[in-house]
């Protein structure tokens, strides 16, 4: 059993966040600075609720607030995630217009700053066309590693509504990344709105389960052959059951998707990737090392998710792994997964 | 050994029979003219596999381009879906599935048949109408014999 640090890893999943709508302003026209007053909008908190031990302090809100974090996990790179977009608005145009003004602001405020940074390329998902021509007007950038989208969508991401933008990231190179949460006037169940945050924390697993298939399912990758999917602080322990199912399923219902042509957990396993904070494990160092073995080493992609918290099951889980899939986990998998966004 | 199945012209096309030829219950299709013989028996977990519905395949080039290709020629497993090629027995779902036994089905002359066949015993099946509405036949059936010397006679190698 190897104890392996996180120091060198490949972060996919660190936190920054806007500390109030002013940040944003000065990469906004005049109208929408306007429209901001007007309706007095508001940043909303990305995590909740505030003091929550899953919540953890506020994302970083400037590079000099993230530099004390880099000195001390020493990333060989970390991928940005803001999900200032994950909000309630329905102006489609209002949003569009923020994912610019987010995306300026990364560049500007962190990229130009630090080299080992990349930066999630945010997009909204109210204006598709709008979203697939702002992955086109930052595709040469060399500093976006993937596309961000919430979890929990208005519609499941397998739907043909979402495919120009999928056009557009598979023309870029870049992987869409699913963040756990998401658009606030979406349920996170199927069945409607949780009372609790506690069922909401719960729910982004079979959310993700659901996006999964829906990807798998619809098509996605037949079209898109090299489309890529991440999914980020949704959890990965719920495969292996969760993959036997959807492969004995199509075996006997195959007609109704006969574009699925290979059983569903291949292109699961050729085309998505999952982070692993955080992680759902049994407490058994030997358990945790065969539900990895179950889910593949391979489809696991380190990220720390700082500043929230979610226990120390990442630790453990990089604790009970052989030094070859700790490394692989820190850094052979992602360097491979995001290929030249990572470069 | 080579089992008559029936006379050639009680089994029109779009027909299907399943008989006994030994220990074996086996399920033979015209298929627009054609003679396939299965086993009926799923390998997956022993369902009644020659029950089952038959279809052409579906050739998909992307989502939601669909043909459907060929005579109905696939039979799935009424308990699983799980299909089955008729003429070699092969489930197509994917490298290291199960295969079926497939058999070879001639029409032969009766004179050609000389003594050394065995004659494979109908089993009842329920019609295609009786599948769709989901019933079952009744337990009972009255035996019968024909004796037909000259006519063309649909045999099964097992």
């Amino acid at each position: 059993m190897t104890v392996a640090t996180a120091t060198e890893a490949v972060d996919c999943d660190l936190h920054v966040a806007p500390a109030a709508v002013d940040t944003l302003l000065p990469h906004l026209g005049e109208y929408w600075r306007s429209y901001i007053d007007d309706a007095t909008i508001r940043m909303a908190a990305a995590a909740y609720p505030q003091g929550a031990g899953t919540t953890g302090p506020a994302p970083a809100a400037t590079y000099d607030e993230l530099v004390p974090f880099l000195q001390a996990s020493n990333p060989r790179r970390a991928i940005l995630s803001c999900l200032t977009m994950d909000g309630v608005h329905r102006n489609p145009h209002y949003a569009a217009a923020v994912a610019t003004a987010v995306n300026d602001w990364l560049r500007e405020e962190f990229l130009a700053r630090d080299e080992r940074l990349r930066a999630s390329l945010v997009v909204s998902t109210l204006d598709i066309p709008a979203a697939a021509a702002e992955v086109d007007r930052l595709a040469g950038d060399g500093r976006f590693a993937q596309i961000l989208l919430p979890v929990r969508s208005d519609v499941p991401y397998g739907n043909r509504l979402y495919h120009p933008l999928y056009a557009a990231a598979q023309r870029a190179g870049l992987p869409i990344a699913l963040h756990a949460f998401g658009r606030g006037g979406a349920a996170p169940t199927t069945t409607g709105v949780t009372t609790t945050y506690f069922e909401d924390y719960a729910s982004n697993a079979h959310i993700a389960q659901t996006q999964m298939m829906s990807f798998v399912a619809e098509g996605v990758f037949s079209d898109f052959p090299e489309l890529r999917v991440v999914f980020l602080e949704c959890g990965f322990a719920w495969l292996p059951p969760q993959l036997w199912r959807f492969d004995k399923d199509w075996k006997g219902v195959w007609r109704e998707v006969p574009w699925v042509k290979e059983r569903p957990s291949q292109y699961v396993r050729r085309h998505m990737r999952f982070t692993t904070e955080p992680a759902q494990l049994p407490a058994d160092p030997e358990q945790i090392a065969q539900v990895v073995a179950m889910v593949g080493p391979e489809l696991l992609l380190y990220a720390s998710d700082h500043p929230h918290r979610h226990g120390d099951a990442g630790e453990r889980l990089l604790a009970a792994l052989g030094e070859e899939d700790a490394e692989a986990i820190l850094r052979g998998n992602a360097l491979a997964f995001y290929g030249e966004a990572l470069a | 050994v080579k089992v008559v199945v029936s006379r050639l012209e009680d089994f029109p096309p779009g027909e299907r029979k399943i008989v006994k030829a030994g220990p074996r219950s086996i399920g033979v299709f015209n298929v627009e003219g054609e003679f396939f013989a299965i086993r009926n028996r799923c390998p997956h977990q022993g369902g009644p596999l020659c029950i089952g519905r038959l279809s052409p395949w579906a050739i998909a080039e992307g989502p939601g381009k669909v043909t459907m290709n060929g005579p109905p020629r696939l039979v799935a497993c009424p308990w699983h879906g799980w299909e089955y090629d008729l003429e070699t027995g092969q489930s197509f779902m994917g490298p290291g599935e199960t295969r079926v036994r497939a058999y070879d089905v001639t029409v032969e002359r009766g004179q050609a048949l000389g003594e050394d066949v065995r004659h494979a015993e109908e089993q009842p099946i329920l019609s295609a109408a009786a599948r769709a509405s989901g019933r079952e036949p009744g337990p009972y059936v009255a035996e019968t014999f024909r004796v037909y010397v000259e006519e063309d006679y649909v045999v099964v190698e097992v």
